[in-house]
This record gives C-alpha cells, sequence and structure tokens, in this order.
C-alpha cells in the first residue's frame, strides 16, 4: 500500500514526534527510559502498533496532523498524505455528535487530557464510532507541543450493546406478557374462590337457620335437642370456615384462632360460676382440609364435657391444650367431673362415635381414659398427612 | 355472658335487609328472643330503602347481596345517612365493602353465630347510648371510622 518513501518519510516525521516526547514530556520523567532504548524504537514500536495513533503539532496554525501509524490509516481509509498538515475534524460527519467535539476542544485548549466516543466516518464515508484518547505533550518549558491522540474502532462493541439491549427488550417484553397473563389467571383464580367462598358461607348460614328455625317450631324435647346439637355442630363448622382465607392464607387454618372463637361461643351458653374453660392452643397452622374435621372433634368432645361431665350442678374445669409435637398435633381435652364411667349412657354416644370416625379420617389415634378425678381424651393426629 | 342480651327495658328497633328468606326469619326469631323489635324486612335495594325511610330504625342489618344484586354498600350508604340509624353489614362477602364502610358501623361475618349477633347489638346499644365500650366483640369488625372513634 505505501512506497518505500512514504516509509521514510514516515519514520522521519515519527522520529519527529517521538523526540517531542522525550525532549518535552513534562508529565513523565525522562528515568523513564531505559538509555538503552533509543526514541527511535519507540517511534518504530508505535509505528508497529495495531492500535491506530496520532500526533499532532500544537504549536502549527489549527493543530494539524504530525504523525499517524499505519493502524490509524487502515482504520479510516485515507493515505498519510491526505493526512498529513490536516486537521482530524476532517473525519466528522453529519452524526457527529457535536457536544462531544466541543468537550474535546475545550479540553484541549485547556491542555487537559479527554477520553471520547465520537462517530467518525472513513474516506468512503462509512460511519465508525471513534474511541479515542487525547493527552498534551509538553516542551522542556512546559508549553503545549503536541497532542497525542490513540484510537480504537468501538463500532463492534457499539452494535453488540444494541444487540444486546435489543435481546433485553424482547426478553423484557415477553416476560411482561407472560407476567401479565399469569396476573390475569390468578386474579380469575381468586374471584372464582371469592365467590365459592362467599356461597359456602352463606348456605352454612341458611342451614343453621333452617335447624334453628324448625328447633324453634318443635316441642321441647329430644326431637328438639337433636335440632339444637345439629345447629351446634353447623356452627362449629361455620366458625371453622369463617377462619379459612381470612388472612389470605387458603392452604392453612389457625387453630388457635378457631379455639379461641368457638370457645367464646361454648362459654356464652355456660354460667361462669360454675363451669371455667381454659384453653392453651398454640397458634398452629393447620392445613384447609382439617379444619372442619378438628373444629367438629373439638365441638363433640368440649360440649360433651360440659354436658355430661357436671351434673346436678357440680362445679367443674374443662382444659383444652393443643400443642404440635414434630409433625403431630396434639389435642388433650380434660375435665374434672364425674368421668366416663359415671356420666349416663345416652344419645351422646353419638358425639362419642363422630369423634372416634373423624379421628380416624385424620389417621390420627385417640385415647380416653379416667381422670384423677373426671375424663381426658388425647388425640393424636398427623400434621401432613391428610391430602 | 349471659350479660349479652338487650337490657329489658332498651329494646332496639332493628330493620333486617336480607335476601335469605330463612336466614331473614331465623334473625327475625333470634332477635325477639334478644328483646329487640323488627321493624321490616327487605331483600331488595329499593324496598329496604323505602323501609328504611319510612321506620327510621336503631339499627339496620345489611347483608351486601340482595335480590338486585351486590346493592347492600349503597343500602347502608343511603341508610346511614340518617344519623339516627346505625348501619351494620351483615356478610359472607366483607370483600365487597368499600374502605369507608359506606357509613356502616363495622360488619358481623357470616356464618354469625347467636351470641355475635346478641354481643354486637349489645356493643352498638351502649355506643349509642353513649356509654364507652371496653371490648369489641369478636367476630365482628368495626369500620375505619368507629375503631378510630374508640
Amino acid at each position: 500500500m505505501h512506497g518505500r518513501g512514504d516509509d521514510r518519510f514516515r519514520l522521519t516525521e515519527a522520529r519527529a514526534a517521538a523526540t517531542g516526547v522525550t525532549d518535552g514530556c513534562s508529565m513523565t520523567h525522562e528515568s523513564a527510559y531505559p538509555p538503552a532504548v533509543a526514541p527511535a524504537t519507540f517511534a518504530l514500536a508505535f509505528d508497529a502498533s495495531p492500535t491506530p495513533m496520532i500526533v499532532t503539532d500544537a504549536r502549527a496554525q489549527d493543530n494539524p496532523i504530525l504523525w499517524v501509524n499505519s493502524a490509524f490509516l487502515a482504520l479510516t481509509g485515507y493515505t498519510r498524505e491526505e493526512l498529513i498538515g490536516r486537521n482530524c475534524r476532517l473525519l466528522q460527519g453529519p452524526e457527529t455528535d457535536q457536544q462531544e467535539v466541543a468537550r474535546m476542544r475545550a479540553a484541549i485548549a485547556v491542555g487537559e487530557p479527554v477520553a471520547l466516543e465520537v462517530l467518525n466516518y472513513r474516506k468512503d464515508g462509512t460511519p465508525f464510532w471513534n474511541g479515542m484518547t487525547i493527552s498534551p505533550i509538553r516542551d522542556a518549558v512546559g508549553r503545549i507541543a503536541y497532542f497525542f491522540a490513540a484510537q480504537a474502532d468501538m463500532t463492534d462493541k457499539r452494535r453488540a450493546e444494541s444487540a444486546m439491549r435489543g435481546t433485553n427488550d424482547e426478553l423484557e417484553r415477553q416476560v411482561g406478557e407472560r407476567t401479565a397473563d399469569l396476573e390475569h389467571a390468578l386474579a380469575q383464580k381468586t374471584a372464582l374462590l371469592h365467590e365459592v367462598d362467599h356461597r359456602v358461607k352463606n348456605n352454612l348460614q341458611v342451614i343453621s337457620s333452617l335447624m334453628l328455625l324448625k328447633a324453634r317450631r318443635t316441642p321441647e324435647g329430644e326431637a328438639r335437642e337433636a335440632l339444637q346439637n345439629m345447629a351446634e355442630r353447623i356452627g362449629a363448622l361455620s366458625t371453622a370456615h369463617r377462619m379459612l382465607y381470612s388472612d389470605g392464607d387458603v392452604a392453612h387454618f389457625n387453630l388457635s384462632d378457631f379455639t379461641s372463637d368457638f370457645l367464646s361461643d361454648l362459654e356464652a351458653g355456660l354460667d361462669p360460676e360454675r363451669t371455667r374453660i381454659e384453653a392453651r392452643v398454640e397458634p398452629i397452622a393447620v392445613a384447609a382440609a382439617m379444619a372442619a374435621p378438628l373444629s367438629l372433634m373439638i365441638h363433640e368432645l368440649t360440649t360433651n364435657a360440659v354436658r355430661h361431665a357436671f351434673p346436678d350442678g357440680r362445679s367443674g374445669r374443662l382444659t383444652l391444650d393443643g400443642h404440635r409435637e414434630g409433625d403431630t398435633l396434639v389435642l388433650v381435652i380434660a375435665d374434672d367431673g364425674v368421668g366416663l364411667a359415671a356420666a349416663p349412657s345416652n344419645p351422646a354416644g353419638f358425639g362419642r362415635t363422630l369423634v372416634d370416625m373423624v379421628v380416624r379420617q385424620l389417621r390420627g389415634s385417640i385415647v380416653w381414659a379416667e381422670g384423677v378425678p373426671g375424663t381426658r381424651v388425647e388425640i393424636r393426629v398427623p400434621l401432613q398427612a391428610v391430602a | 355472658m349471659t350479660a349479652d342480651a338487650a337490657p329489658s327495658g332498651h329494646p332496639l328497633r332493628i330493620l333486617v335487609v336480607e335476601d335469605e328468606a330463612l336466614i331473614a326469619l331465623e334473625l327475625e326469631c333470634l332477635l325477639d328472643d334478644l328483646g329487640h323489635i323488627t321493624v321490616g324486612v327487605a331483600c331488595n335495594s329499593s324496598e329496604a330503602i323505602a323501609v328504611g325511610r319510612a321506620t327510621a330504625p336503631d339499627v339496620a342489618l345489611v347483608d351486601i347481596h340482595l335480590v338486585d344484586g351486590p346493592t347492600g354498600v349503597e343500602v347502608a350508604r343511603a341508610l346511614a345517612a340518617d344519623p339516627r340509624t346505625t348501619v351494620v353489614f351483615m356478610t359472607a362477602n366483607a370483600k365487597r365493602i368499600p374502605d369507608d364502610f359506606a357509613g356502616a358501623f363495622g360488619v358481623i361475618a357470616k356464618p354469625y353465630s347467636e351470641r355475635v349477633v346478641a354481643s354486637t347489638l349489645a356493643y352498638v346499644a351502649g355506643c349509642r347510648a353513649g356509654r364507652p365500650q371496653a371490648h369489641c366483640p369478636d367476630g365482628f369488625s368495626p369500620s375505619p371510622a368507629c375503631a378510630a372513634a374508640r
């Protein structure tokens, strides 16, 4: 591409530039050069560097290019003759950011080093992103003699960044779309859950009202009592159901919340002077599927106790203890009443059957024992087993 | 706990707004047992507002879902506009209640127990009589305005 004459010219100029460096660089100690390396060696090294470089003459009119290396010629497509003596602005074009150019000029004017990335144009008019650093080189008395600039073609990096941005935008758009779909599906599911929940609660209220209405219209006696007992069982189920979905957790229900509400209902019908109920139930999160059987079981055991353990005005105490042992829920319901053997055999037998059935359904175990005094029932239910 | 029953001599005049006939009927019986007076039962919004205007009840127990849709909220707003009436929602659909409770005093969640109805009415009666009430009954959730006033 270049003739021999070209090369000689180039080396001469390069030497001049390099001499400027060694003579005048106020920023560098002369001792930075090992004495064995002649300045010309640097000129040769710079010329052979794959990094495009130029040196401009700060003392000449309009800061003309004094020296360029081959890499710079390869980058811009100009010949050395076309560049030497010209100001670098010949590389600028319509899309060059003039703000960046102004920043560069301001730095050059005050003799500060500057780094910038601007769109430049090759001789054939094709644009490229030129990332450059420009440093002033001072002479022995500190005046700026030259500017040295090293360039890098940033076009590929820019393109890669832009492609990456495009890919990211596309990914974000897809994620956004999927998220919107999922949110829509979740909103529909939530609306459906609320609708079903509302209907179940309303139906429980209707069933309870039906039972109580029929009880009111039934003469006092066994039938009326049976209806009232049924209404109470439905009430216990209702209390459990009211607790479900109440704090946004659809999968669990809190056993201590249930017992505190349920026992308030039970106590409302008792003489507080005569029967005391003490509950110590840990706030155990129980699977929602266990809510109904557990609440029925607690209802049967506690109502049975308050009904049958304290006959003939006998006063007493009922305790309900609920805690967790590993993956097992342990419920102990105990009273200090007359005990199982003394209690009259009556339809309460249904209550006991119900409890045994529910415990079996929950894959648990139950132990009925005579307390000292009274009755003690201990139920152990696995917390994970119920599907 | 038996103190939950209304003090005799101070019965509340109550309007029941409920579209389920069975629930309304049972509620009427319960209110009667508690010594209160049911001044009317309405199952849709226009009827509820008309009966409310005609009777100016002490308390209106208002379900959200009525025969003509989820109109209980506007019924509550209309009835609560009369300062003589305390509105209490009674619903299985508390999520439909707006943030300002449409002027209502609070909500009894369905399915409710008779005890909660009794203790809530005793609580309302106490508040209406200007007696500060120490404890809000469980099963009853006061509106933000009512909770702030306590």
